[in-house]
């Protein structure tokens, strides 16, 4: 039913449109000047039918379910039911006209459903019946209207203008309510276990806090030595410092290579290839990381007598930076090409080897831009979950030896929050807080890199 | 400058074709440049006097399309034979280009780059010295001599272009190409510019492109015209400007065409 009145009122737009356009081409023909093109009269005549439309339709959905509850109620009003039971009721309602209620059906929630079947159906074809005449008396309004020295330039420009920021405006709120979802379970986590002992504290086992039932009264002393972030912090930070030892070699020598030396056949061969590698999902390479580098290095390990973990730090670290590798190389590629050319030929014309030149002019002039994609690389590589969670283990070890196991902080939230959660747990509020320092970390390389990246732009200016 | 009363030859080129993929752009140029004086080329756009400029230094190397034959004979050495080492050319023939190109480096490392790659220097105070003496050549020193130390990119589009000029000839070239340098400075950094051209052939045999027939009457002795890939005609400045054989220089330089 909204499908087909959907269907329908687009279809007016686009006649009002049509019309609109159709007006614009009379008046031109008795040899008026337009003030606007023709399709300018088109759209202004569908903005008016889309916009009526879209108020009509928000009122419906945010007044039409509370005033057929009030409708349904005021029968059992006067009879001395609760709130909680009349919602509970309205509720049964619903679920028997949807043929979803499985209990005793008595005969006056019966009477009801049958009555928000009617009242629904009757609620359905007026809005229909209303937002068409309204769309329609609307259009026929500005049709009417326009004439040869109307102003539809205007208003369609700025239709457009608030289409498009209403556009940008839900991704910065996505962001914002992201974020106060995290700060608000945050703080309640930090009600519970103090800020200083999961700063400093050495000791993470979140696995403590299972243990608790959930019905029994919160007693913050069994959870001292349950949440000391400091093993988790470092395995991240020590993952992600093996991960750029991998990357930011190959990535900035495969960069220089396909800026400089590769000829323009190579480089439109092996840049899309190196991009590919960005394209793996990261849980393939997880599992490539846990199944194949993992058992190698153990291995390999073993035959020299070394004692390796089948899950280290070292695999899971080393195939996260394979998987940095685009990053790094794609980006640096970007701007060492983007050094200007006058400068390499300055520096040929002085008699530098291309050697020379790229040590000496190219990469000092690139090294911003380079330190921002190797930013950019690392908040990738602390940001990274699969991975880890796959191929470095979940015991979260304070250790610096890569070849043991340890855990990151994506981890453990994959950790905690699998499987059955309660929420207003510190065990589940953990989480949040890790969640919370996690983008604090990135949110501050990201400020970084921008700025490198931004004061690079204007180093030839 | 004349020796003996006979005319130096400084470089010398012979039947010099380029080519850019399939496309000619220069059909057999023979030019002589003769020792310590200015010779400008002009001619309208495209007509290839850059592209010649840049054989000179083998510059063209640096396009992967462009192929350059005939032979150009520098101090009795054809630069397009395969024995001749480019690195070594190209610190005896300096090359200053029409924006100008100073390295996001200090003023001081702009200039001791090239002696630093060609290991002129053995003592931080002998590598003072040459930036010293290098940016006085360039009439730059006065301005920059409290500031040696902050970016080149930071100077006026003039002072760029002298420090420019003082970079090529810091590792003392004997020759000095040019490619418009003056067509991105105003008319008074280009005074300061033609001056210092016309100081520096004392020391450099000085090529020059140049747009404007007036800057080439100034500052130069010898013309050579081009002409879509030719070398139309050369011969004293003098004797172009006042009485050219040919009559599409005549053309050109009365502004008929180009």
């Amino acid at each position: 039913m909204n499908l087909i009145l959907f269907i329908f009122i687009v279809l007016l737009g686009f006649t009002s449109y049509y019309f609109g356009r159709k007006k614009a081409y009379t008046i031109q023909s008795t040899n008026k000047r337009l003030t606007a093109l023709p399709q300018f009269y088109g759209y202004y005549l569908a903005i008016w039918c889309a916009i009526p439309a879209f108020i009509i339709f928000s009122l419906w959905a945010i007044f039409e379910p509370t005033i057929v509850k009030l409708l349904i109620l005021s029968d059992y009003s006067n009879q001395g039911y609760l709130d909680d039971e009349l919602n509970l009721i309205y509720e049964k309602t619903k679920a028997l006209s949807r043929g979803q209620f499985t209990g005793e059906i008595t005969p006056f929630i019966e009477a009801s459903a049958e009555k928000y079947l009617s009242l629904r159906s009757i609620a359905q074809s007026s809005k229909a019946v209303i937002v068409l005449s309204i769309i329609i008396a609307s259009v026929a309004y500005a049709y009417k209207k326009i004439s040869s020295n109307s102003r539809t330039r205007e208003p369609v420009e700025k239709f457009l203008k608030a289409v498009l920021f209403t556009a940008s405006l839900a991704a910065i709120l996505t962001t914002v309510g992201i974020v106060f979802s995290l700060i608000f379970q945050t703080i309640d986590f930090f009600k519970v276990i103090p800020l200083f002992d999961f700063v400093f504290g050495t000791h993470w086992y979140p696995a403590k806090a299972f243990v608790r039932d959930s019905s029994e009264a919160l007693d913050p002393t069994m959870y001292s030595d349950t949440f000391g972030a400091v093993p988790i912090f470092a395995g991240t930070f020590f993952i992600a410092f093996i991960a750029m030892c991998v990357a930011i070699p190959i990535g900035l020598m495969s960069g220089i290579y396909l800026a400089e030396y590769a000829s323009v056949k190579v480089r439109q061969y092996a840049k899309p290839l190196i991009e590919i590698l960005a394209g793996i999902p990261t849980v393939v390479y997880g599992f490539f990381a846990a199944l194949t580098v993992g058992p190698f290095l153990k291995e390999i390990g073993n035959s020299m007598g070394l004692d390796v973990s089948a899950e280290s730090a070292l695999a899971a670290g080393g195939v996260m930076g394979i998987m940095i590798i685009p990053f790094i190389s794609s980006l640096s590629d970007d701007v060492i090409t983007s050094v200007p050319q006058s400068l390499r030929d300055g520096s040929y014309a002085m008699g530098a080897t291309k050697s020379e030149t790229i040590k000496k002019v190219i990469f000092p002039a690139a090294l911003p831009g380079i330190v921002g994609s190797i930013l950019l690389g690392v908040s990738r590589a602390i940001g990274e979950t699969m991975i880890v969670v796959m191929a470095s283990g979940l015991a979260a070890n304070l250790t610096l030896n890569p070849l043991e196991s340890t855990s990151t902080i994506t981890a453990q939230i994959v950790v905690i929050l699998i499987g059955d959660q309660a929420f207003g747990d510190p065990k589940t509020q953990a989480a949040f807080a890790l969640g919370m320092s996690l983008f604090l970390v990135t949110l501050c390389l990201n400020i970084v890199a921008l700025r490198v990246v931004k004061k690079y732009r204007e180093k030839y200016e | 400058m004349k020796k003996n009363g006979v005319k130096m030859i400084k470089i010398n080129s012979k039947n010099v074709d380029v080519f850019y993929g399939k496309k000619q752009a220069l059909f057999n140029i023979n030019l002589d440049i003769e020792e310590n004086q200015v010779t400008a080329l002009i001619g309208p756009s495209g007509c290839g006097k850059s592209t010649f400029l840049r054989c000179l230094n083998r510059m063209n190397d640096v396009i992967d399309i462009c192929r350059v034959k005939g032979q150009i004979i520098i101090n009795d050495f054809d630069i397009n034979d395969k024995s001749c080492d480019v690195v070594r050319l190209r610190e005896k023939i300096g090359m200053v280009f029409q924006k100008p190109n100073p390295f996001p480096k200090t003023i001081y490392e702009n200039i001791s780059y090239g002696p630093t790659i060609h290991g002129m220097a053995q003592s931080k105070n002998e590598m003072d010295e040459i930036v010293e003496t290098s940016l006085k050549k360039a009439a730059l020193w006065e301005e920059v001599k409290d500031r040696l130390h902050e970016p080149g990119t930071g100077l006026s589009g003039g002072q760029q272009q002298r420090l420019c000029i003082a970079r090529a000839i810091s590792v003392k070239p004997e020759v000095i190409l040019m490619d418009e340098p003056c067509s991105a400075l105003d008319p008074i950094a280009t005074a300061q510019i033609e001056e210092l051209i016309d100081e520096l052939k004392k020391d450099h045999t000085i090529i020059i492109v140049t747009h404007s027939m007036a800057q080439a009457a100034r500052v130069s002795q010898n013309t050579g015209f081009f002409h879509l890939g030719e070398l139309i005609e050369h011969g004293s400045t003098d004797k172009i400007f006042k009485n050219p054989e040919n009559k599409k220089t005549q053309d050109y330089i009365t502004g008929r065409f180009g």
